[in-house]
């Protein structure tokens, strides 16, 4: 059949290129890369290392004894490295490490680390059945990355971020947190911080009043503010939305790439003001 | 980081790529001034993340994927976009075939969610789920776009010729 489109590509192939290209490419190339906002490729490195030793806790009856003594949960994160796979022909690798949070027999513990582990083995299924789908001399051009990193290790909060990176030519992250009260053995869940639910809206206008500004300050920052066909623009936070706990007792909110921002942006984070949600708190046990 | 082999990679690439990011921008922004500027914010934002590219291998979907979203942003702000309305397109003559140039003018006159899928489908040749990609939908909006594309260009195609 005869390719309608032969002509308007042709004509698509011959837009005019201007002079002044050349120039431009080569100026905005010589432009040294700022520095980037958040550290993220560094996490692999510190979870490889800690890998290692890894092994031994999950083996040794001695270690696992001893680990048994510690006195509250959560004193203590080893890394699990559930799998390693490297395919070179098919362009393909599958990396995932779990973190594991030793705290004695405490049932809190023992059912987040068995569900990261679950996370991690249904990431892998994902991943290996994906790869069945290929033909012999296709190449999936994939890499999966899960791991963790501790975001706030005090003795009262712990709070643990994992992230999956997807890269199917360019890449996505998307994160999970996790927040625990290490004293009272309880994970702390952003509904239980508040009285009532009009914290979603507190927070979700502070939130539009940094992305507000940051993009007023700032050109190259886009939110996804202003109602148009191509995106749907943010409106409000979940009732159970992605957050943290800073070490300085401050509330984070975090967004997936591509959840309220362009992927350039990357994953995106906000510190919510404690003024603008201090009324609505349960108590400043964790925020203040 | 100036000369990290990745960084290189890049400045080759974007060497090899740029008459393609040019052409792309300027389906989408239709100016001269313009094109050339999603080409430079383009490639600003390119060596700010290329760090985070994995595979080399996939340089020109990935700029080719900045000059896109960088492109929409720049019609985002622009609310002087004129954009013709379905209906309005629909309502040409029924049972007209178009020669070659009026398709081209009619892909200029799509709406642009419909128009970027043309251009990147049968233009610059990406598949359907790297367009998905491209353009952060699914699968399925991108082929429901396309079939209705299509539909409203008046080209029939066979299964295989739309592709995965």
């Amino acid at each position: 059949m005869t390719d309608p489109f032969r002509k308007a590509r042709n004509t698509y192939k011959n837009t005019p290129i201007p002079k002044e290209l050349d120039r431009l490419v080569d100026q905005a190339l010589q432009t040294s890369p700022r520095k980037r906002r958040w550290p993220q490729r560094s996490l692999v490195g510190i979870a490889a290392a800690a890998a290692i030793f890894a092994g031994t806790v999950n083996m040794s009856p001695t270690v696992a004894e001893a680990m048994a003594k510690w006195p509250v949960i959560g004193d203590v994160v080893k890394t699990i490295t559930f799998a390693e796979v490297e395919m070179e022909e098919k362009k393909a690798s599958f990396q995932a490490t779990s973190p594991d949070i030793q705290g004695g027999d405490s049932a809190l513990a023992a059912q987040l680390n068995e569900q990261y582990i679950e996370e991690n083995k249904q990431l892998y299924n994902e991943f290996m059945s994906e790869l069945d789908t290929l033909e012999k001399n296709e190449t999936a051009h994939l890499a999966v990355d899960s791991g963790y990193n501790i975001v706030t290790d005090t003795p009262q909060i712990l709070s643990i971020h994992r992230y999956v990176v997807e890269m199917r030519g360019s890449s996505a992250q998307t994160n999970q947190y996790d927040t625990i009260d290490k004293e009272n053995e309880m994970l702390i869940t952003l509904p239980s911080l508040f009285t009532d639910h009009s914290y979603i809206e507190a927070i979700s206008e502070s939130i539009k009043q940094q992305m507000k500004a940051q993009m007023a300050a700032d050109e190259n920052k886009t939110y996804w503010l202003e109602d148009d066909d191509m995106t749907e623009p943010f409106q409000q936070i979940d009732d159970d939305h992605t957050f943290y706990i800073t070490e300085s007792h401050q509330l984070v909110i975090v967004f997936d790439d591509y959840e309220v921002a362009p992927g350039y942006m990357g994953s995106v984070e906000f510190t919510i003001p404690t003024e603008a949600i201090d009324h609505l708190l349960v108590s400043n046990a964790y925020i203040r | 980081m100036k000369n990290t082999p990745v960084r290189q990679t890049l400045v080759s690439a974007v060497h090899q790529y740029k008459e393609d990011m040019y052409r792309l921008a300027f389906s989408y922004v239709k100016n001269q001034a313009d094109a050339l500027d999603v080409v430079q914010s383009s490639i600003e934002k390119a060596l700010k993340s290329v760090q985070r590219l994995q595979q080399i291998e996939a340089m020109k979907s990935w700029l080719l994927t900045i000059v896109v979203r960088t492109s929409l942003d720049i019609l985002r702000k622009q609310t002087k976009v004129t954009v013709l309305e379905e209906e309005a397109f629909t309502s040409y003559g029924r049972e007209d075939r178009y020669p070659d140039l009026d398709l081209i003018e009619a892909i200029d006159a799509l709406p642009i969610k419909y128009r970027s899928i043309i251009i990147l489908r049968f233009f610059e040749d990406f598949k359907i789920h790297e367009i998905a990609h491209m353009l952060e939908e699914n699968e399925n909006t991108v082929k429901s776009r396309l079939y209705k594309a299509l539909k409203l260009l008046r080209v029939s195609l066979s299964e295989e010729d739309i592709g995965q």
